[in-house]
């Protein structure tokens, strides 16, 4: 294997660290290689050195896969942090012990993190984690991988360069929990409007759900200090599948369908009164198409050399969790409005993939499969 | 049906009593005839016998226009019933009147009425309308002409029909002050989600127009009581005008450009995890496609026959109203959750129409406030 500039270890070796592009037969949400193993595999930038992961089956798998030695692979990662020190660091274990990792990664002195969403379970270890990334320069990037989807980003270059004119409206339709896919729904909504949220109006999908802390689904309204409104329906949305719509004075983009479509719209004469129309014009595409999970290591290059932030950083991860607690605060207050940031940082959201968490998922798909014949 | 010919008369000689239909040159949010007086003449069941305006030129456009007699023309709309005795009247003054016209229109034993919107200004005009029109059986169809619009009667049809499976949300797009043009996009989101609204959530324009009566632009969040939920931007809506979806679990409508286009959505196998897409399929047309006056009208003799409700009845006109209040309501009480129905009903909104309304409308166009 050549040198490359930077070495690469995983931490947690299932579906996102190693095998989630083999689900993916289309593209469109995503262009490959996306998840950790494979990209770091395809980077110029990084070669993959470790992995580590409490089970020792999916140890053995990712080592066969990527063509790792057995002296590679740890059952514990701070060994593995302390003998192999990688540059980069990819956090894809379940999220309940993501700030924790994460805090002894920047400790054992990584360069760059890159960590699965939902960032953290509660305010207070977003805060921790990113007060001593700050203190450490360590660049945290977290896949909300719509800022790493050309399509997203064609968006958000529309609009930076006024395409759209004014920004009013982002409404997403995405069936989901709040915090598990509710962080790809929220960052993509901040994303694309370009501002931040200054408060909230939630409805959650029951009274006991809302007061608990597992994870649920949920509509809301979001304001946003450049005076654009988001709806999120994070409840089902049946024949409206994955959708995120645009809408500016000028233009709008929809995004459909999982991302399989993306729309553009923009004014043409005509209309009832002559009042102008909205007509569909070809979504200008970029004349390279990158890879997603490529593009994350570039940025994240870019942010080693320069300190910049990442393009999906910390702080936006932290937003997201911020505005889907906020949301269910909304709702456990009777149905009003909820002003950020939140004063009491112990709120958390249990992200629903920590659910049975003690058997990798891969042995709980297995299982389920074998229950199902 | 009756076979008879009802008398009909107007009140309120202006835009939507008479000349509407001339700004309209292309069909899909309206097929003519729209408005009252053309629509009068044009339907088999009535004869345009009267018109009532205070304002005299306006009378006299309105009878050369339609044909009438000069006595047939009334300053006092109040002397019109009394001598022509209508069976049918329609409500096309400023909204200012409305409710006491309606009032008056009542107690002089018309059958059935055709009311501009909005219904009324406050809740309890609108209350003591519909008290008084129960008590005497008169029908009240509110002009709410989305409900006799081909595309979204045949909406609403495969709601019923069960072709979009379980609704569970409409979004509407429509740039409006919440009581003039508001009360066309609320009324179409309950007639297209088929439940009646529990709570709202709203978001007014400003605080100082919130706490005031006038006509406001505000957006809000509706909770319908057959679990639908309900989006409103009835703030600037950009290169989304006046657009309305409706989202079922097994299929979706669109009405786009202020009801230019209409499309339909349903799964078909495919997606990235084998999920299925939504696919755009041919929006199902009727045989025949009703011009919306007309359609008013048929719906009408419909309820002086059978005594049913008219498809935008009087309940639907408060209810709009209501609804655009109590979200009003919500931004006044700091962002809160807002059940209905609201116990104040002296609550009110001073629809933007209102403005200026001592002058016709015509006449301000023409000086071109």
């Amino acid at each position: 294997m050549p040198e490359k500039e930077f070495r690469a270890a995983v931490i947690g070796l299932g579906r996102m660290g190693s095998t989630f592009d083999d689900e993916i037969t289309r593209g469109g949400q995503f262009f490959m290689p996306y998840c950790h193993a494979p990209t770091y595999t395809a980077s110029p930038h990084t070669n993959l050195v470790a992995g580590a992961d409490p089970h020792a089956e999916q140890g053995e798998i990712f080592a066969g896969r990527w063509g790792l030695e057995r002296g590679q692979i740890y059952a514990d990662y701070r060994e593995m942090l302390q003998a192999e020190q990688p540059d980069f660091v990819s956090l894809c274990t379940t999220a309940r012990h993501r700030a924790a990792i994460m805090i002894d990664a920047i400790n054992a002195g990584v360069k760059a993190i890159w960590a699965e969403k939902p960032f953290t379970l509660s305010l207070a270890e977003a805060d921790e984690v990113l007060e001593l990334s700050t203190r450490k320069g360590v660049a945290i990037a977290v896949n909300c991988s719509r800022r790493y989807n050309v399509s997203f980003n064609q968006a958000r270059r529309m609009v930076d360069e006024g395409e759209l004119g004014e920004i009013l409206q982002i409404t997403a339709y995405t069936q989901c929990n709040l915090s598990h896919n509710g962080s790809h729904a929220i960052d993509a909504m901040r994303y694309l409007v370009g501002a931040d949220v200054e408060w909230v109006f939630g409805e959650m999908e029951s009274d006991e759900r809302a007061a608990g802390e597992q994870d649920l689904m949920g509509n809301g309204y979001l304001a946003f200090d450049n005076g654009a409104r988001g709806f999120i329906r994070g409840s089902p949305t049946g024949a409206a599948p994955w959708e995120f719509d645009l809408i500016g004075t000028e233009g709008r983009v929809r995004n459909l369908a999982q991302g399989m479509e993306t729309q553009y719209y923009r004014w043409v004469p005509g209309g009832l009164r002559d009042e102008g129309l909205p007509a569909r014009a070809p979504f200008p595409l970029p004349t390279h198409i990158p890879s997603s999970g490529l593009s994350v290591i570039e940025d994240l290059v870019d942010c080693i050399k320069t300190g910049k932030q990442p393009r999906c950083s910390g702080l936006d991860g932290r937003k997201a969790l911020e505005i889907a607690i906020a949301m269910r605060e909304s709702h456990r207050r009777g149905g009003r409005r909820v002003d950020l940031p939140l004063t009491d940082r112990s709120l958390r959201i249990l992200s629903s993939e920590i659910r049975s968490d003690a058997v990798p998922a891969r042995v709980r798909r297995l299982q389920s499969n074998r229950v199902a014949a | 049906m009756s076979e008879s010919t009802y008398r009909a008369a107007v009140i309120g000689l202006g835009r939507m009593g008479s000349t509407f239909d001339d700004e309209i040159r292309q069909g899909g949010q309206f097929f003519m005839p729209y408005c009252h007086a053309p629509t009068y003449v044009a339907s088999p069941h009535t004869e345009l016998v009267a018109g009532a305006d205070p304002h005299a030129e306006q009378g006299a456009i309105f009878a050369e226009r339609w044909g009438l007699e000069d006595k047939q023309i009334y300053a006092d709309y109040r002397e019109m019933l009394e001598a022509e005795r209508p069976d049918f009247v329609s409500m096309c003054t400023t909204a200012r009147l409305r409710a006491s016209i309606m009032i008056d229109a009542i107690n002089a034993g018309v059958k059935a009425i055709w009311a501009e919107k909005p219904f009324t200004l406050s809740l309890a005009e609108a209350d003591e309308v519909i008290e008084l029109a129960a008590r005497k059986g008169v029908a009240i169809a509110v002009n709410c002409s989305r409900r006799y619009n081909v595309f979204f009667t045949e909406a609403r049809r495969m709601v019923e029909d069960g072709e979009l499976g379980e609704i569970l949300q409409i979004t509407a797009y429509t740039r409006c002050t919440l009581s003039a043009n508001g009360s066309h996009a609320i009324d179409t989101m309950r007639y297209l989600a088929g439940g009646d609204v529990e709570w709202v959530f709203g978001e007014m324009e400003s605080d100082e127009k919130a706490a005031g009566d006038e006509d406001l632009m505000g957006n809000g969040y509706m909770v319908f009581d057959n679990n639908v939920r309900g989006f409103l931007r009835g703030t600037p809506t950009g290169a989304a005008q006046w657009e309305f979806d409706l989202i079922g679990t097994e299929g979706r409508v669109r009405s786009l450009a202020q009801g230019m286009e209409t499309q339909y959505y349903r799964w078909v196998p495919g997606g990235p995890r084998g999920r299925n897409l939504p696919a755009r399929a041919p929006f199902p047309l009727p045989t025949t496609i009703p011009s919306m006056g007309p359609a008013v009208i048929e719906d009408l003799v419909q309820c002086i026959d059978t005594g049913a409700p008219p498809r935008c009845s009087d309940e639907d006109g408060r209810k709009a109203l209501e609804i655009a209040i109590a979200m009003r309501e919500s931004h006044r009480q700091g962002g809160r959750r807002i059940d209905l129905p609201l116990p104040d009903r002296s609550l009110r909104l001073l629809s933007s129409e209102t403005a200026n309304d001592s002058v016709p409308a015509r006449i301000r166009r023409l000086s071109g406030q």
